[in-house]
């Protein structure tokens, strides 16, 4: 069911991404997707999170006629390891969903820079540098109702087990 | 239940642990923490980076899975259009509110500009006219000109996705007879070419992309030939490259592709297609060419429909 909700949610990301963010200029730089599946890699883990990433990144170059794969393996990285930082440190703290979303905004973009030029594709890393701040502050921007509607969607799943889970040993 | 709670408080210390009270809190459900759980996840994470570079290679290397990618692309198509329609009242609404705001001034500027363009016009009819009858006389045979392209309209479905990606995905593709390297403009002037052409869609390599350029010519001054491509650094500014001294290049000068008439080795662009006006020059006594600036008549980052010109057989 996680799963089925999951792919709706990044579906329609990836649509809005698509269709509606990319007229706008100044919106160019932002990635809703990104935001979307961090959101949802914090709250189900690193395997949700890497498979996620794998099939938008597969939806996304596939719908811009791209290089197959490049987007998929940039998002399964990123799904991966913030679904790793999720089930390991970031578990009820406020600041997860932000400080995930900035860190990956920061990499993905140099990692996107990184793989173009290994691929012999145009790879300016001015041109990288110099949306990077405004790609920051929208995508912290988006992270606040984006991350509130997921949780919606996927409840955190350790609340129900925390209870069940403490048991004495000594 | 109730004595577990006392015993054990919630914000127990490293004191409550080494009295003897130890209490070790297993991992959530959700998120296995095993040593099979874990050797599983790396198989399946180590799997899907392996899938995406086997994916990279063949789409890099070969043309195997283009037709899986564009029939997926073309069932992606009414979602993208559906996604439009829904956006399209919301963008609507802020194009008029902004257009409002600039109504007047936009008013006089241009009740100004058609007055000049009117005499313009009148010039301009005389000399085509002679220009036609001097062609017919003299047998004389130039570059191709765009009456020798069929023009297939197409909406834009994908402006570029990232602030690197100098490409957009439009609604025409090899079904309408679009091919790899056609030439797309708008009325205002050259886009780019097209770089991949599926059933129903295509990708166009917009002009602005550092791997971009087009043999150029100013159009007051013919004898100034040069390459207009991408200029260095972060900016989306154009720069019409390797252009002699000699021929002087003044501010404000219109930009078009020049074309080719060599058989050999034929050029991709018609002549004549407007690409921007010049919008600085400058030169110093070590570089044998002009540095120019131009500012293209397309404005890259709003494009809504292109025309791609499709040669006439």
């Amino acid at each position: 069911m996680s799963g089925a909700k999951a792919a709706l949610v990044l579906f329609v990301a990836a649509l809005f991404q698509l269709a509606v963010l990319t007229e706008y200029h100044p919106f160019r730089a932002s990635s809703i997707v990104l935001v979307a599946l961090l959101s949802v890699a914090l709250l189900r883990g690193s395997t949700f999170g890497a498979v996620a990433g794998f099939g938008t990144g597969l939806l996304l170059d596939t719908a811009t006629l791209g290089t197959l794969g490049v987007t998929s393996l940039l998002l399964t990285v990123a799904g991966f390891w913030i679904g790793r930082y999720g089930e390991t440190t970031a578990r009820d703290r406020f600041h997860a969903p932000f400080l995930s979303v900035a860190v990956v905004t920061v990499v993905y973009s140099y990692a996107d820079l990184g793989l173009r030029f290994l691929l012999g594709q145009s790879a300016p890393a001015a041109v990288v540098t110099h949306a990077l701040l405004v790609a920051l502050l929208l995508n912290l921007l988006l992270t606040l109702p984006v991350y509130a509607l997921i949780r919606r969607l996927f409840p955190p799943l350790e609340l129900g087990g925390r209870v069940r889970e403490v048991r004495l040993l000594g | 239940m109730a004595r577990l709670a006392q015993s054990v408080p919630r914000n127990r210390t490293v004191r409550f642990a080494v009295l003897g009270n130890s209490v070790q809190r297993a991992a959530a459900p959700g998120y296995p923490s095993s040593r099979s759980s874990a050797v599983k996840r790396r198989i399946i994470v180590g799997g899907l980076v392996l899938l995406s570079l086997v994916l990279i290679t063949v789409s890099f290397r070969s043309s195997a899975l283009d037709g899986v990618q564009g029939t997926v692309a073309g069932a992606l198509r009414p979602f993208e259009i559906a996604a439009d329609r829904v956006s399209r009242p919301f963008r609507d609404a802020a194009g008029w509110a902004h257009g409002l705001a600039s109504a007047k001034s936009d008013n006089r500027k241009l009740r100004t500009q058609v007055q000049t363009l009117q005499q313009q016009l009148i010039q301009d009819e005389g000399a085509v006219n002679e220009n036609v009858q001097l062609k017919a006389q003299l047998n004389y045979h130039g570059p191709p000109s765009l009456q020798r392209f069929r023009r297939v309209s197409a909406a834009v479905l994908a402006n570029p996705l990232t602030a690197l990606d100098e490409s957009i995905t439009i609604a025409a593709g090899s079904d309408d007879g679009v091919k790899n390297g056609n030439v797309v403009i708008t009325p205002q002037g050259l886009v780019g070419t097209v770089d991949k052409s599926r059933g129903s869609i295509s990708r166009v390599t917009l002009l602005t992309d550092a791997q971009s350029a087009v043999t150029a010519t100013d159009l007051t001054n013919p004898a100034a030939v040069g390459v207009v491509r991408r200029g260095g650094g972060g900016s989306d500014v154009l720069v019409f490259d390797r252009v002699p001294k000699a021929p002087y290049v003044g501010i404000g000068d219109t930009v078009i592709t020049a074309g080719s008439v060599s058989r050999a080795l034929p050029s991709l662009f018609p002549h004549g297609i407007p690409i921007g006006t010049v919008s600085s020059t400058s030169g110093n006594d070590i570089n044998i060419f002009q540095t120019i600036q131009v500012e293209p008549f397309v404005n890259f980052a709003t494009l809504q429909s292109v025309i791609v010109l499709v040669p006439k057989r």
